[in-house]
């Protein structure tokens, strides 16, 4: 029973940090209807921000998490502004294979300038230790991310929930022309809504480095798996995305230790597949 | 009439401008003899998980080639001493990026021959790429000469122009076993059950084989075999499996960032083995060493080449400078030193040939003994099927950062930290 429970923590706390970087991306595709191809690369330049300002200015992840989602904010902010724009009111695939292009861009550039080689950081605050619950041993980077990712996709969800601005980026998503009747600036709110789910990926890859060796290959997993869990989720539902991350999670544990590891990932997709069968709106889709 | 004449003028210059642009009769020219050149064509990961392996192999076949084109008196290997091979041809290097998929690689290898048209191929550190790229070089009757690949599967084709520098995954699985025997029989260790943790690849898989042959030849007890997808978010699954079944021993095949994700995540669970030794890995290379800091010591695998082979390798030193230039300062590991030695030997045999025949110089890589000052037995000889049968690696440890090493008795420089030492005693 304690493996069990053991291998279930171990889950949901990979499932919190899948549901932050999906947040993002739900957010991005729910309100534009954009795929952001480019999501797991911001993770991937969010972990590097937070690497070099360890490495330079002894920055720990757990403070530098802030200035990672502020910088990939301005990228989201970026993307849109340089990219996304010229794709608004053309066939969905113009902005599928600009993402497309702009994740390529990042990942050779990241390349380019820091080499392939893995960067570990050792010395962080949290890196290594680990809490013991009874016989339960809960590794301390993943908890912070895990309580991170729960703050931050709470705070988005009141965000669009309960204030002016998440109605109006509502609004927006609902009927762009009807929201700019009514006097809501979509420009502007498409700006902020690709900076806002940029920031998102930006604060889970910002704690990453306390755990994981950063590197330019190191997003695409997780871009992947944040795909999985938006479409599980049912696209533009932030509960949705938040729910499929756990399920997700917990699934790749599970089925990773009593089937075996080579699995997980086979479970995971198969999972997807079923949801995606059974309800293809997804599990909170309308 | 007039108009019809400079129609067909314009056609044939245009035809003999992408004759020109696109370099047309490369594939029937292998050597571009007027210029007195050998392309050599280079395969390796140099984007991909594995990127940062593939760029050190890379830049030791460059290494390897400056040394052969120029003038190097201070360095003690084959060929240094003068100008380029065959009175004055010279290698240049075509470079292509396998990105680690076996499909990549050998639509590269079909590129290189026919539209670059180079003369042979080296790479192509994954195994899996190897063994697609090497298959089009067969066909085409030229050299492929493969460092660092170990999986034994490779040299087991009978192929009459593949040629592999490193000990295979069969050798070293033994060698492997070798060091659990004798730590039973010199140290009480009381090693009876064995664990296989493999990234699910071509490498890998061989690599598990291997080692799950050669444990239970030994009379020792698989008691669990881990295959994983490479570059996964987390390894938890995987160490949880291992810690569950808890074996004496842990044989490793884990490339780049799983190494370290493996390592950081048995910390994490508070849990390491007696022993783990790790194929040509993650575990060879010196940044992921340095970077793990305490945490990488106590683990042991093979090693072909570390700087603290120096006492054993003195001709490395001069050559690892020309190395770190390209490198920013990154010294040679395991796998990069065999991309260096598979271009010298290369260009040793078709010194020898005297020409630039593939057929005679394959025969001739395969009729001969051959000097390598930087391989760790000094010399290179090729059985049938293309395999070194001079490769030599020895396991070490690493204490302190450094590797230091344990096994062969007869080349050891230190003693063995056995069993691993808890997380929490470092």
């Amino acid at each position: 029973m304690e493996t069990f429970i053991q291998v279930l923590i171990d889950g949901m706390l990979s499932g919190m940090v899948y549901a932050l970087v999906a947040a993002g991306l739900c957010l991005i595709w729910g309100v534009m209807d954009v795929i952001n191809f480019a999501h797991g690369e911001y993770l991937m330049v969010a972990m590097y921000v937070s690497y070099w300002l360890g490495f330079l200015a002894n920055v720990d992840p757990v403070v530098s998490t802030v200035a990672a989602g502020a910088f990939i904010f301005m990228i989201g902010a970026l993307t849109y502004k340089l990219i996304i724009r010229f794709t608004i009111g053309k066939p969905g695939l113009v902005a599928l294979l600009a993402t497309f292009g702009l994740a390529i861009f990042l990942k050779n550039l990241c390349m380019n300038q820091f080499s392939p080689n893995f960067r570990i950081m050792s010395d962080t605050w949290l890196s290594g230790k680990t809490l013991h619950v009874g016989g339960l041993i809960i590794a301390l980077p993943q908890l912070t991310a895990a309580v991170l990712a729960l703050i931050v996709v709470g705070l988005l969800y009141l965000l669009v929930n309960s204030t002016k601005f998440g109605w109006a980026i509502q609004a927006t998503a609902m009927d762009r022309e009807a929201a700019e009747l009514v006097g809501i600036n979509t420009e502007r709110i498409y700006i902020l809504v690709f900076g806002i789910g940029g920031a998102c990926v930006g604060v889970a890859g910002g704690i990453m480095p306390s755990y994981l060796a950063v590197h330019p290959e190191v997003g695409s997993m997780f871009g992947l798996i944040a795909f999985i869990c938006v479409a599980m989720g049912g696209f533009g539902s932030i509960p949705g995305a938040f729910i499929s991350g756990l399920l997700v999670g917990v699934v790749e544990a599970l089925a990773g230790f009593y089937i075996a590891p080579v699995f997980k990932y086979v479970a995971v997709f198969g999972l997807y597949l079923a949801v995606i069968f059974l309800r293809p709106k997804g599990i909170f889709g309308w | 009439m007039f108009y019809r004449f400079s129609r067909l003028m314009s056609l044939v210059a245009c035809m003999g401008l992408l004759c020109v642009l696109f370099g047309f009769g490369y594939g029937t020219t292998p050597a571009m003899a007027q210029e007195k050149v050998i392309k050599i064509g280079t395969i390796f990961p140099l984007t991909g998980p594995v990127a940062t392996a593939g760029q050190r192999c890379q830049a030791a076949v460059q290494t390897a080639v400056e040394i052969i084109n120029n003038k190097h008196p201070e360095i003690k290997t084959p060929l240094a001493d003068q100008e380029g091979i065959l009175d004055g041809y010279k290698f240049v290097l075509v470079h292509a990026d396998s990105q680690g998929k076996p499909d990549v690689g050998k639509a590269e290898a079909e590129r290189l021959f026919n539209q670059e048209g180079v003369w042979a191929i080296i790479g192509s550190y994954n195994s899996a790429v190897s063994k697609p790229a090497s298959l089009v070089a067969e066909r085409m009757k030229r050299i492929f000469m493969c460092g660092a690949s170990s999986s034994a599967a490779l040299t087991q084709r009978d192929m009459n122009f593949f040629f592999r520098l490193a000990p295979t995954d069969e050798t070293e699985s033994v060698e492997f076993v070798e060091v659990l025997k004798w730590l039973n029989a010199k140290k009480d260790a009381n090693i009876k059950t064995v664990g296989v943790i493999y990234e699910n690849s071509e490498f890998g898989k061989h690599a598990a084989g291997e080692a799950k042959k050669a444990s239970e030849a030994a009379g020792l007890k698989i008691v669990c075999d881990i295959p994983f997808s490479p570059g996964a978010t987390n390894l938890n699954s995987e160490v949880q499996t291992l810690k569950n079944a808890n074996p004496d021993a842990v044989l490793a095949a884990l490339l780049g960032a799983d190494y370290s994700l493996w390592i950081r995540t048995m910390k994490q669970m508070a849990w390491a083995p007696k022993i783990a030794i790790s194929y040509c890995s993650g575990y060879q290379d010196p940044v992921i060493a340095k970077q793990l800091g305490p945490d990488a010591d106590f683990f042991m695998g093979s090693t072909a080449y570390s700087p603290q082979f120096a006492s054993l390798m003195p001709a490395v030193a001069d050559v690892e400078k020309i190395f770190k230039e390209k490198t920013g300062g990154v010294p040679f590991d395991g796998d990069s030193i065999q991309e260096a030695v598979a271009m010298l030997v290369l260009a040793q045999a078709i010194q020898k040939a005297g020409g630039l025949d593939p057929e005679k110089v394959a025969e001739t890589l395969h009729n001969n003994t051959w000097d390598s000052p930087l391989s760790l037995g000094g010399k290179v000889a090729f059985a049938k099927g293309g395999q070194n049968v001079k490769a030599h690696s020895v396991v070490t440890q690493l204490q302190g950062g450094e590797y230091k090493r344990i096994f062969p008795e007869d080349m050891a420089d230190t003693q063995i930290v056995f069993p691993i030492k808890p997380w929490n005693q470092r």
